[in-house]
């Protein structure tokens, strides 16, 4: 991870060495420093790692986290209930070949909570509390948004129209 | 007790008098234990057996902080070098570059110093084998993801500390029955089996992506299989504790099954065997 700061400190260092004496360096050499020190760094330093954090002296434990089974245990076992039965849920219809308003209805909330659960886990995986904490908060309430407008846009199309399933059907032979 | 002091002393006496006359041989360069010198001796066509293997070895010294880090070519003769990369970079470090950095005890896969990712893979340098083919270079990198200290030294301190976390060592409450020890049934025994030979050399835990994240607060699977080791331990009586102590979003369930962990363990046990075995404890 350091490695990665690393160019970009020492491109720092070579930009404030050509900027602190101007009058003394040829314009040659000046931008010699600016390009070499552009080559020996990267440019691609999107969102670096900060510096090592280390919470208390080496000889403390790492801070165990407050318990939550709603974020932890209840959570795990919620996602994984509702992935395994999205499989006979989108198998059904099709291996029964009749078309259930209820079952259809199921398969749609389900699908949306699965989708919901997904990307909350990503943006748990790749924007930590920690390091972005007003980026986490307020992607999560855009996904929260998105969610909610995916799940008025199903119950529409579920009320109003052909339903998930059929609409599926439709496409497959069109 | 006097007496050995006095003889000590007088040993030392005698060493210190005896330098001068040896000072002449220590002019010659520091060789490994005269093993080149006997293959050169044994094979008088010299160079043209040589098998010479280049070494890619990542240089950067803290001494020096805004140069880059590097990679510097080392070339051996494999005839004279040990079987083991571990053998390559102690004669590395011996006859050609003392300033060469890396951890290494035991020398034989048990204290988990030496490990490093060799040719894009985490292993410990002295159980992996120089591949014979002499026309690839090979690649010595530290563990990926980490803090580097110098060259091949990465630095530990949150994974010790989050070793720490897990209270890894026997907690009770109550006396042992006969007042003795602690005992256990066969089939308990059995369960710790392929857990408690893990070494914390961190290659699992460095070469998991969810580590490389989140190492703040996910555990890796390391301290997990040593999680589950204090977690089944039929003599522990703190179960409920572990478990709480794992059960959020970060210390646990960061796991997503990618089993690089397995993949890459240089002793051989299952670690992602290990968590999805906690998670399936922790699920209702």
């Amino acid at each position: 991870m350091a490695s990665i700061i690393r160019p970009a400190l020492l491109r720092q260092t070579a930009m404030a060495a050509a900027a602190a004496r101007p009058a003394m360096r040829s314009a040659f050499v000046r931008d010699a420093v600016r390009v070499s020190a552009f080559h020996a760094s990267s440019r691609k330093n999107l969102l670096p790692p900060g510096p090592q954090v280390i919470q208390g002296t080496v000889n403390d434990p790492a801070p165990v986290p407050p318990t939550s089974p709603s974020h932890g245990s209840y959570h795990w076992t919620f996602d994984r209930l509702i992935a395994g039965s999205l499989i006979p849920l989108a198998v059904a219809p099709f291996a029964a070949g009749s078309l259930n308003p209820v079952m259809d209805a199921t398969l749609c909330s389900l699908l949306v909570i699965h989708s919901h659960t997904g990307f909350q886990n990503i943006l748990i995986d790749y924007v930590p509390t920690g390091r972005y904490p007003k980026a986490r908060k307020s992607l999560m309430w855009a996904l929260n948004g998105a969610t909610v407008l995916v799940a008025i846009g199903l119950y529409e199309f579920e009320t109003n129209d052909v339903g998930v399933t059929e609409a599926i059907k439709r496409v497959w032979k069109a | 007790m006097a007496a050995l002091r006095s003889s000590s002393s007088r040993l030392l006496a005698a060493a210190a008098a005896a330098r001068p006359a040896f000072k002449p041989q220590a002019v010659f360069a520091r060789s490994m234990a005269s093993v080149g010198d006997a293959t050169v001796n044994a094979n008088p066509k010299g160079a043209s057996d040589s098998r010479m293997k280049s070494f890619q070895i990542y240089r950067w010294n803290p001494d020096a902080p805004t140069e880059k880090p590097r990679m510097q070519t080392y070339t051996l003769d494999l005839n004279k070098t040990g079987p083991m990369v571990l053998d390559a970079l102690v004669r590395i470090k011996n006859e050609i570059d003392p300033t060469l950095t890396f951890r290494r005890s035991c020398r034989e896969g048990i204290c988990g110093s030496c490990a490093m990712n060799i040719n894009g893979t985490n292993t410990l340098a002295c159980l992996c084998r120089i591949p014979t083919e002499t026309d690839k270079e090979m690649k010595i990198y530290p563990l990926p993801h980490t803090y580097v200290v110098k060259d091949l030294v990465p630095d530990l301190t949150q994974f010790y500390k989050q070793y720490k976390s897990i209270k890894p060592y026997l907690q009770r409450d109550t006396p042992a029955p006969d007042g003795k020890e602690y005992r256990q049934s066969k089939a308990d025994r059995k369960k710790l089996d392929g857990l408690y030979e893990c070494i914390l050399c961190a290659c699992c835990s460095t070469s998991c992506p969810s580590y490389w994240w989140n190492s703040e607060e996910y555990l890796g699977p390391a301290i997990l299989l040593q999680s589950y080791r204090w977690l089944i331990d039929s003599r522990d009586e703190r179960k409920s504790e572990r478990k709480a102590a794992l059960d959020n979003s970060m210390s646990l369930y960061r796991c997503h099954t990618i089993l690089n962990c397995t993949r890459t363990c240089p002793k051989g046990l299952n670690p992602g065997l290990a968590i999805a075995e906690i998670k399936k404890e922790m699920a209702f």
